[in-house]
């Protein structure tokens, strides 16, 4: 038998991770920038007034003039997104276990949780300020009200998917309702989980932002309305860029945690994670 | 000698089971056992009339058409499903007392194993369920030796996802052996398996039957495992669904692959088939 770790073969400078990525990444790269050029071309060539649409370089001017301010908006809507998601993620689990475990209470609420679910949550957020003023705690309920829904239906999926042999299984050793939810339903309802975490992340930057909106004295949505009465476009794309910037970290960080605590939830892979 | 005595009862199918059986109280027994189920609002007899008596150590198959009640039977003897009428005893208790005092082991159809632990992990979850009092170094001392006889060592470690279809059986197994059960409850083991790979299954099965001596009841599909593995085979029919024929397996042992050309094996082979045809023929009157 030959030893095949003894001697490495030479990659090729293409097998190198570094360039395949570039190699695979190169279309978006290419229509990004594709896109931009042209904007900026159009913005220079039909002289578009800036408070209209501003050129993508009149947004990096405004992004790096307001650098500061803007630092601080976005800290003020990521504490409001943590805290709001945080608490959405504990509402919908907590929402989930209480629908499976008592089945009759569950009965009860399910519809009420999913007639909640219709009213349009942007409409109460000037109640919730009426309610709570312009601090943190107003932007926090409107979060979870938005955010919360996803969670408690994806943990009740996975609560629910468990094969009905697992339950004999641990019927057949006597093990009680309590146990088998422990050590079964909830760790088999985590990939599940996952899923709706990864929804509600993003609702909860959605949430901020409204909850801004409606009403706030710092945030990214509270500049962004702000600058809008300046007539300062190129300071609300710069924000909206802020946004979805911050918007992706979240996503990336709910991710990247789905990856290391539930290794095996299924990939992309519908005919494994139907079954 | 016991070749011989064994081929006397093959000419004359007056079973030794049952010989066996009135020496020694059955295992398993069922005395006019009938099950209802109620589907949509109807009462529905899914199981009627049902005797069968299992003596400790034999291995026994349940096969029929499908809805014949073979695995609502199974789940019976499990205490999964509660009789309506008449009673199931296993090892002289009621199958609920049996599953308190850990003298059942089930596997299904499919290994229903948990996909975010190990194969030792899997082979030891059963019994560290069953007694929280274990340790755990003791509980997965007795899950490798499992796996061992199930002829998994050193796939420990590997996760269910890495393990063929196969494997996972082997780890279902070992995780019911790990409870060391008195009773073997195994419905459609291999269903899900390839020819080959269910031939392998049922060896390592005759293995473990001959090396631990468990009593084991099998529902099957299949005829050929049914004669292979049983000494006796209950064949299951439909409308109402009860046990219409006992018909005891005299190949035989040790069982191997030669057992496959036995006269007694492919008797019972063609019983079994007319039977089954007969029934499956009655079934769709």
């Amino acid at each position: 038998m030959t030893d095949m770790t003894a001697e490495t073969p030479a990659m090729p400078w293409y097998a190198n991770r570094f360039w395949r990525g570039l190699y695979n990444g190169l279309p978006a790269i290419a229509l990004s920038a594709a896109v931009l050029v042209v904007w900026e071309a159009v913005i220079r060539l039909f002289k578009v007034p800036t408070f209209v649409l501003p050129a993508p370089t009149a947004i990096v001017e405004s992004l790096i003039a307001n650098a500061r301010p803007l630092a601080f908006a976005a800290q003020a809507t990521a504490l409001e997104v943590l805290f709001g998601f945080v608490l959405s993620a504990i509402v919908g689990v907590a929402v989930a276990l209480v629908i499976v475990r008592f089945e009759r209470f569950g009965r009860a609420l399910y519809p009420l949780i999913v007639l909640f679910q219709n009213v349009p949550k942007v409409a109460l957020a000037p109640i919730f300020i009426l309610w709570f003023g312009y601090d943190l705690s107003p932007k926090i309920l409107l979060i979870v009200v938005i955010a919360f829904f996803p969670v408690a239906i994806d943990m009740l999926a996975g609560l629910q998917s468990v094969e009905p042999s697992f339950v004999s299984l641990m019927r057949s050793v006597g093990a009680s309702k309590s146990k088998i939810m422990l050590r079964v339903r909830i760790p088999h309802s985590l990939p599940h989980l996952m899923a709706g975490l990864k929804v509600a992340i993003t609702f909860s930057v959605i949430g901020a932002i409204v909850g801004e909106f409606a009403g706030a004295n710092q945030g990214l949505g509270y500049m962004i309305q702000f600058a809008s009465t300046q007539l300062d476009t190129p300071l609300i794309f710069a924000a909206l860029l802020v946004v979805s910037v911050l918007g992706l970290a979240f996503y990336y960080v709910v991710e990247y945690a789905e990856r290391v605590l539930v290794p095996w939830a299924p990939k992309f892979d519908p005919i494994h994670s139907a079954g | 000698m016991t070749v011989v005595a064994m081929n006397v009862a093959a000419v004359k199918p007056v079973e030794p089971a049952a010989m066996a059986s009135a020496a020694a109280p059955a295992h398993i027994a069922a005395r006019n056992l009938a099950v209802d189920f109620t589907v949509q609002g109807r009462r529905q007899r899914v199981l009627s009339d049902i005797n069968i008596a299992v003596p400790k150590g034999s291995f026994v198959s349940l096969i029929g058409p499908s809805g014949c009640g073979k695995s609502t039977l199974l789940k019976v003897m499990a205490g999964l499903v509660a009789p309506s009428e008449g009673e199931m005893r296993v090892a002289g208790l009621s199958p609920q007392q049996a599953v308190k005092a850990r003298l059942i082991g089930l596997v299904f159809q499919e290994a229903t194993l948990l996909p975010w632990k190990n194969a030792i992990e899997n082979a030891a979850f059963l019994l560290m369920t069953a007694d929280e009092t274990m340790k755990r170094g003791e509980a997965f001392d007795r899950a490798a030796k499992m796996l061992k006889m199930v002829g998994l060592e050193g796939a420990e470690k590997k996760m269910p996802s890495q393990l063929s279809g196969g494997m996972r059986q082997r780890v279902a197994i070992a995780r019911a052996l790990a409870l060391d059960p008195e009773v073997l409850l195994m419905d459609e083991p291999f269903g899900a398996l390839d020819a080959i790979t269910r031939e392998e299954m049922s060896e390592c099965l005759l293995d473990i039957w001959e090396r631990t001596n468990k009593t084991i009841v099998l529902v099957t599909h299949s005829i050929d495992e049914a004669v292979l593995l049983s000494r006796e085979v209950h064949v299951m029919g439909t409308g109402p669904a009860r046990i219409i024929e006992t018909l005891p397996i005299t190949v035989p042992h040790p069982r191997n692959e030669a057992s496959y050309s036995d006269p007694a094996f492919t008797a019972a082979e063609k019983r079994l088939r007319s039977l089954l045809i007969e029934s499956h023929r009655r079934g769709r009157k």
